[in-house]
């Protein structure tokens, strides 16, 4: 094609995709530029290859994009020397034009629909007819989960939860008292050794099993398994119990909820260096505002505070949604924090005893 | 001489170089590249940006690295990953214990220390080390070696790099990326690459993704098990056409198991599925394990899979195919 222009359609592709949620910065373009200039975009289908390579990182990512491409590509076709740019058309002519489409990129007829919808954001600028409003569902990060933490930035959350006391084995050489003793004593003898560090924080997870808490299992159980295998921290160090909706008398041990534990025990186990990290909705998911719910949550984090301050919860509901539920009421009586990056750190931060002054809620 | 020229990988091993490096693999490895794979590697030799290839075990992930460098005759250094490396194992090691051990030994025998000899050939062993020299102790890792190359870029490897520790990664690309140097501490040195080398990094996503910008700076592509009987004919050609001292296996042996091996493994429910490595050895014993190769006909009509521990490597799947279904 004469009208072929790789690097101002790879430009239009970057933008577009960068709107579209894809990570993408001056580097990456760069370096698609790079590869344009040395021949790795002689067409569109190779462009779109080598773009694809470049930028996208999954195959997620590679699905999304073909159809980004595309609609760039529609878009683009108008704009063949022998018509005129596409916003100074009137719209008899631009109709015209989206019946030949099809036919010039033999495509099938069943997606003439679809060749409209995509092509209308290039074209928005006829003042004739409003934009045709589907164009949003083809937004694709409409279709994307609900995706609020992943795995790894929870192995970084936890690397911070750290309490180092030095009682390992003996065996790290310590070179420094090494030489001051060789020189205090005029020659050497020994190396001096030191205990090995070890993380001696214990953590106390509290996670709200079924219910509304079922479409979050997926992430508990990710916080679980991280927390044991994954973290600094002793795997003996960590207990996890179950309970649904509001930790009573007892609660489980296992995630079915078929072992009970008596709370006191549990706490029992806690010094006031346990952090407890408690994961439940509040109530957030289906909006309720019981009152039973919050006395209950209530009596049951004074319980916990006689044990100790080292508290926070995390709730998996983004925090516009707590408004008017009883997680509006308990966020006040204890730090909460939504489940994502930001959130989790500052849970982290206030159950290693470091919290964040501002952060703080009155009653903790 | 080689960096004039624009480098190319067109996955035919008979364009090797007439004077490959000596760290280049020596044996031509039979492999199948598709088009998209080898536009990848091209792009990546060209912007010398690191390869990220993702896919299932047995996909022949680590294996392009070697086919690469033997087209191109270029040195392959081959870094495994493990839980506890650290991105500066790649770079270099020194032995300090090594250094004090010669110290000592030295004023034991009253050797005068040698004179300097500032020799550059940095890879061979070490004989007369001189503990007053700090470069003698030094030992480079894959990535090192590959920067300190005067005349050609290398070809790194580095293997399963989801094993290494969280840091892993982002440590990399400090290295990976302008101005392409790392200090030895010890020695005071500063390494900085002639030719950035072409790294070839794999990964079978075992666990949760890659930081961000370590994605970013990579090229990615995602390794597809050639679910076609074509490409795996394909595939098994090349093996054996690569492989002179071994006979191929009658055509339609080879039919036969591409058919069911596919029908095996399109047939879902597999807790694992094997690769394409598990395919050639299961046709392999089908082919030479016995005295007469399995006949293709008894091969169609069996309801057992012959030689199924090959195929199956876990509990569940070896059950499944036990039951004649």
């Amino acid at each position: 094609m004469s009208s072929f222009n790789p690097q101002d359609l790879m430009t239009r592709a970057f933008i577009r995709l960068r709107q579209s949620g894809f990570q993408l910065g001056v580097g990456e373009f760069l370096a698609a530029r790079q590869a344009v200039e040395g021949g790795f975009g002689e067409d569109e289908e190779a462009l779109a290859e080598t773009l694809k390579i470049l930028w996208c990182h999954s195959p997620s990512e590679q699905s999304q994009f073909d159809p980004i491409w595309e609609s760039l590509q529609m878009s683009s076709t108008p704009k063949n020397p022998e018509k005129k740019p596409p916003v100074k058309e009137p719209k008899l002519e631009s109709d015209q034009e989206r019946v030949e489409e099809p036919q010039k990129l033999s495509s099938p007829p069943p997606q003439e629909t679809v060749t409209e919808i995509k092509s209308k954001p290039e074209l928005a600028s006829l003042p004739i007819r409003a934009p045709f409003t589907p164009v949003e569902n083809q937004d694709t990060s409409a279709l994307q989960t609900y995706y609020p933490i992943s795995r790894r930035s929870m192995v970084y959350g936890w690397r911070y939860l750290r309490q180092p006391i030095a009682d390992g084995s003996l065996d790290v050489l310590d070179v420094n008292a090494t030489i001051e003793q060789a020189t205090r004593q005029g020659f050497y003898l020994a190396p001096v050794y030191r205990r090995r560090e070890r993380n001696n924080a214990h953590l106390l997870l509290l996670l709200d099993q079924n219910g509304s808490m079922t479409p979050f299992h997926r992430f508990t159980r990710d916080l679980v398994e991280t927390a044991i295998y994954e973290s600094s921290l002793q795997p003996d160090k960590v207990s996890v119990f179950y309970f649904h909706n509001v930790p009573a008398a007892s609660v489980y041990k296992d995630l079915y909820l078929t072992e009970p534990i008596k709370l006191q025990t549990v706490l029992e186990t806690c010094d006031n260096q346990t952090s407890i990290l408690i994961v439940s909705d509040a109530g957030a998911a289906r909006g309720y505002r019981k009152l039973e719910r919050i006395r209950a949550t209530t009596s049951f984090l004074f319980q916990l505070k006689r044990h100790s301050s080292l508290i926070a919860w995390l709730n998996p509901m983004p925090e516009e949604r707590w408004i008017g539920s009883s997680a509006e009421i308990i966020a006040n009586l204890v730090p909460m924090y939504q489940m994502d990056n930001n959130g989790l750190s500052n849970a982290i931060d206030i159950v290693r005893g470091q919290p964040l002054q501002h952060l703080n809620s009155p009653f903790s | 001489m080689i960096s004039t020229q624009r480098l190319e990988f067109t996955g035919n091993p008979n364009r090797r170089p007439e004077n490959p490096h000596k760290d280049s693999p020596t044996n031509p490895e039979p492999y199948v590249v598709s088009a998209e794979l080898k536009k990848a590697v091209n792009l990546a030799i060209y912007l010398r940006r690191p390869l990220l290839l993702e896919g299932d075990a047995g996909c022949g992930k680590t294996r392009l690295a070697s086919a690469v460098a033997y087209e191109l005759g270029l040195p392959l250094y081959r870094w495994d990953i493990r839980s506890t490396t650290k991105a500066q194992d790649g770079l270099y090691e020194y032995d300090a214990i090594l250094r004090l051990h010669d110290v000592h030994t030295q004023k034991l025998e009253q050797q005068p220390p040698a004179a300097e000899a500032e020799t550059e050939e940095e890879d061979e062993e070490r004989v007369n080390r001189n503990p007053a020299n700090p470069k003698h102790y030094r030992k480079f890792g894959a990535l090192g070696k590959a920067f300190e190359l005067k005349n050609q870029p290398a070809v790194v490897l580095i293997d399963e790099i989801d094993k290494a520790d969280l840091d892993f990664p982002n440590d990399l690309l400090t290295v990976l990326d302008e101005p392409w140097e790392f200090k030895i501490k010890e020695t005071g040195e500063t390494i900085t690459a002639t030719h950035k080398p072409i790294v070839i990094i794999t990964s079978n996503k075992e666990k949760g993704n890659l930081p961000a910008p370590f994605l970013r700076r990579c090229l990615y592509h995602y390794l597809d098990f050639p679910n076609d009987p074509k490409r795996l004919q394909e595939i098994v050609e090349k093996h054996y056409q690569i492989r002179e001292e071994e006979s191929p296996p009658p055509p339609d042996l080879v039919n036969t198991a591409i058919k069911r091996f596919l029908a095996v493994w399109n047939e879902g429910g597999l807790f694992k599925k094997p690769g394409t490595s598990e395919f050639l050895d299961w046709l392999k014993a089908l082919h030479t394990f016995e005295s007469e190769p399995y006949k293709a006909a008894q091969l169609a009509k069996d309801k057992l899979l012959p030689y199924r521990e090959l195929l199956f490597k876990l509990q569940q799947d070896w059950k499944k195919y036990a039951k004649a279904s």
